[in-house]
């Protein structure tokens, strides 16, 4: 057993928490260096705690492993007491498995989840000595990759990166290590390497494309700069769900993770088309996996990590075909097994007495449903298609069950929000508290907790609503301040949270690629753990704008034009834009869209399946 | 129903992992392991596993220990040994599996092997001729003083090229009885001589019952 040099030791015996930093947790992969081809990073820009409940990170950290001659590992970013010794005692940020250095190895790939993560990565990278710019690093650094949800608009943290990854990583990121075992075998520079890298499906290298501006601001064009590169990017995906088995075993944390749990992907993608929702669109076409292989693979998972507690994970899980038939096959082995099942993602308007009944066996939580607006009309503009009436029975029944907490979320912000919506979110959550009394067999003793969560609408790219303006934060402050003049209710609890980091999200969302400037100023000015509250500051975010030379309001407060180019219209996931803004204008009429499964938006993210999404013939949901 | 005891190493990354984690990484293999541990039978049944004299974040030891209970008369504990080993973090190897001969109640003493940095030997000098070394020791019921001379006369220790080195044997009580963690010691040194307390190895080597021998 290698012995802990003694600096890290130094460092472990002064910080919070030391088991985040030594690895060594049952199911992590340890293989002999000098026998691997490539050694890949896999960095999660965020704590231990929040990285290891990531289940992409233990689906692709499961994939690579399996080629026996190439070895993934992890990296997290060090908590601020961690990061400090570090820093003092001139530890360079190591990966948990070998601790060796992140510089050492062949790639250094980052997860985008988060906007606000942004400054996480160049601490990260600063931390392991390697140069932040993809222009200052020459084929004896690492690759620098990103994947995940924040690359549908890469731009603000495009210089930083030699490539980002649009779209799934399953197949794009085995195939991006095959490239890089083949160009250090034949000795390729980076340039060639970065050629070949752009061949693969969903691969966008940002040093291949100029962007060029109109004098306001505006982007005139994004364009390849050489040949052999595609004008745009096409997302990659899976095509068939069952083609690649879920994880089986899980590197379980030792200390507490947020999501410490056996977790199934069940499906991927939503039928759904909620206007304001960024995963419903990226992520389409809908695909399903089959209950055979979900209630398979998720009791070896169980009996591979020990957890007792299993969660199938999707964007909708109840919108799942043959949900039933999944919770029967899991229900047939997991009380032997002592595991219990939880559904997070269960949607109000088929949420059913046997639904709730199959995975309430074990114990009563409390109960959430996303109404996400206060009245119908703003519920039919963002296509949230859910009425009172749903949500009512959803409520009887969960009271029935003994139930007697209920969390109901909400937006703020939203397109042609007045304040009579505000008003209905109040009133909405005392029709709920009304319901709990008007059940005769309430449990006795006991009250109804009613929480009301507000969050603050941030416009994303690749919606319908990408072209709206971000609500500015006076007016958010007027808003909950008037739905707390609404609520007049013990039973009602109202959560809803400053909106500076919101601003931030909404800039980042849809900035262009001038922003990492911008970042990097900020980064160098101190900012990391921007989406911890204690972290940020807002002011010194403003003073990096003003270095910069850039209005932060020009890309979250500003409409844009339906056809203005925007900087992330040379990526393609699939959505065309004439549906985005189909969508938008039936959203200012508060028209209403079916779910795909019913009928078929003509999105166009069906080319990526090369077929219709659906058989229409059938008569389903 | 057998209490069966586990003993186990704890060393290198495991000595960061804390009683805590310790617990639900246990409850976890075992639970992996299918063995037929016994689970308590309340509302959630789970199963029943408590640790002996639990070591501090940061010490390695090769006599940890913990107990289940099963109702398996004729339990063979070799096999049990072999089916808990793999699944076990970086740093824990299992010694042994074995119906438990001692209450953890019966357990007084612990002894320890200690390295410190070749230049503490002065710190240890004056600690041999200290005629008192006072500490503070925390507990759930505040602070303490106590005096280590009075369990530790003195320190013994053999100096090596780079470190000096010795064994403590110190109260290891379960309960309401006396415990001292060897944490103090380097504490008292740290406060005297600035020596750093990351820099001593504390390794648990031994724990003893009340009439002198290994508890097992």
């Amino acid at each position: 057993m290698p012995q802990i040099p003694m600096q890290l030791r130094e460092a472990l015996s002064l910080v919070q928490k030391p088991g985040r930093y030594t690895g060594g947790e049952p199911g992590c992969v340890y293989k002999d260096k000098s026998k691997v081809d490539v050694r890949m990073a896999f960095c999660f820009p965020d704590t231990y705690e929040i990285g290891m409940s990531f289940l992409g990170e233990k689906i692709l950290y499961a994939l690579l492993n399996r080629h026996e001659n190439w070895w993934c590992e992890r990296a997290f970013m060090p908590w601020t007491d961690m990061k400090e010794q570090m820093e003092r005692l001139q530890i360079p940020l190591y990966c948990l498995e070998s601790k060796d250095a992140l510089r050492e190895f062949d790639i250094v790939g980052f997860s985008l989840e988060y906007e606000l993560c942004y400054t996480n990565i160049l601490a990260m990278l600063d931390l392991s000595g390697i140069p932040l710019r993809a222009a200052d690093r020459d084929e004896h650094w690492p690759l620098v990759i990103a994947g995940g949800p924040c690359v549908c608009n890469a731009e603000p943290m495009a210089d930083f990166f030699d490539v980002m990854q649009l779209g799934e990583g399953e197949q794009m990121l085995q195939d991006i290590c095959a490239a890089v075992e083949q160009g250090k075998k034949q000795g390729l520079s980076k340039q060639q390497l970065l050629e070949s890298l752009a061949q693969i499906p969903g691969v966008y290298v940002p040093s291949f494309y100029d962007v060029t501006y109109q004098p306001d601001g505006r982007i005139e064009a994004v364009r390849p700069n050489r040949p052999g590169v595609p004008e745009r990017v096409t997302k990659a995906i899976v095509k068939d769900m069952d083609s690649f088995i879920p994880p089986e075993d899980f590197v379980v944390p030792l200390v507490g993770a947020i999501q410490d749990r056996a977790c199934v992907e069940v499906l991927r993608g939503c039928v759904r088309g909620c206007r304001f929702c960024q995963a419903g669109q990226i992520y389409r076409p809908f695909r399903e996996r089959s209950p055979e292989v979900i209630s398979e693979s998720a009791r070896r998972l169980c009996r591979n990590t020990g957890y007792d507690e299993l969660s199938l994970s999707s964007l909708s899980t109840s919108d799942h075909s043959r949900l039933e038939d999944i919770l029967d096959k899991l229900n047939a082995w997991a009380e032997a097994d002592h595991v219990s099942l939880s559904l997070p993602s269960l949607r109000v308007d088929n949420f059913s007495q046997s639904l709730v009944e199959k995975t309430t066996k074990v114990r009563k939580s409390g109960l959430t449903f996303a109404a996400e607006a206060g009245t119908q009309r703003l519920r039919d503009v963002i296509n949230k298609n859910v009425t009172w009436e749903q949500i009512e029975r959803g409520c009887r029944i969960a009271f029935a069950e003994g139930y007697t907490s209920v969390k109901l979320y909400f937006m703020m912000g939203l397109p042609t929000e007045t304040m009579e919506d505000i008003q209905g979110i109040a009133d909405t959550a005392q029709k709920v508290v009304d319901l709990f009394y008007a059940n005769p067999d309430r449990p006795k003793g006991k009250g109804v907790q009613v929480t009301i969560s507000v969050a603050c609408f941030v416009p994303k790219p690749m919606t319908p609503f990408q072209f709206c303006a971000q609500d500015k934060r006076d007016i958010l402050r007027e808003k909950q301040k008037y739905l707390l003049s609404c609520v007049r209710s013990r039973k009602i609890r109202v959560n809803y949270h400053d909106s500076a980091t919101s601003v931030l999200e909404g800039v980042f969302a849809k900035g262009d690629r001038r922003l990492g400037a911008v970042i990097e100023t900020a980064y160098r000015n101190g900012a990391f753990f921007d989406t911890w509250e204690e972290y940020f500051n807002y002011d010194r975010w403003l003073e990096a704008f003003r270095t910069c030379g850039l209005d932060p309001d020009f890309y979250n407060y500003r409409t844009i034009a339906l056809d203005e180019v925007t900087p992330w219209d040379h990526l393609d996931v699939g959505v065309s834009r004439a549906h985005l803004v189909r969508e938008y204008q039936k959203a200012l009429c508060a028209e209403t869209t079916q779910p795909c499964n019913r009928q078929c938006s003509g999105c166009g993210a069906n080319k990526l399946l090369g077929g219709p999404c659906f058989d229409y013939s059938k008569d389903s949901v | 129903m057998i209490t069966v005891r586990i003993r186990f190493e704890k060393v290198g990354e495991a000595a960061y992992i804390s009683l805590l984690d310790l617990q639900r990484v246990f409850h976890r293999i075992l639970k992996r392991s299918g063995l037929p541990v016994y689970y308590t039978q309340g509302y959630n049944p789970h199963i029943y596993l408590s640790f002996a004299c639990p070591l501090s974040l940061g010490q390695e030891s090769v006599c940890e220990s913990c107990e289940v209970k099963t109702e398996e008369e004729q339990a063979d504990f070799a096999a049990w040994q072999a089916i808990l080993q793999p699944y076990m973090p970086q740093g824990i190897r299992v010694i042994s599996v074995a119906p438990a001969r001692d209450k953890v109640t019966e357990i007084e003493t612990a002894t320890y092997q200690i390295a410190l940095p070749a230049a503490a030997a002065p710190a240890l000098e004056a600690y041999n001729a200290a005629e008192q070394a006072v500490v503070l020791k925390k507990s759930k019921r505040g602070q303490k003083e106590t005096d280590l001379k009075a369990y530790c006369k003195q320190v013994e220790y053999t100096v090596g090229a780079q470190e000096v080195s010795f064994t403590l044997t110190l109260p290891c009580g379960t309960g309401e009885a006396l415990s001292l963690n060897p944490g103090l010691l380097l504490g008292y040194l740290q406060q005297t001589h600035n020596i750093p307390p990351w820099q001593c190895r504390v390794l648990r080597t031994c724990l003893y019952t009340k009439n002198g021998e290994e508890f097992c």
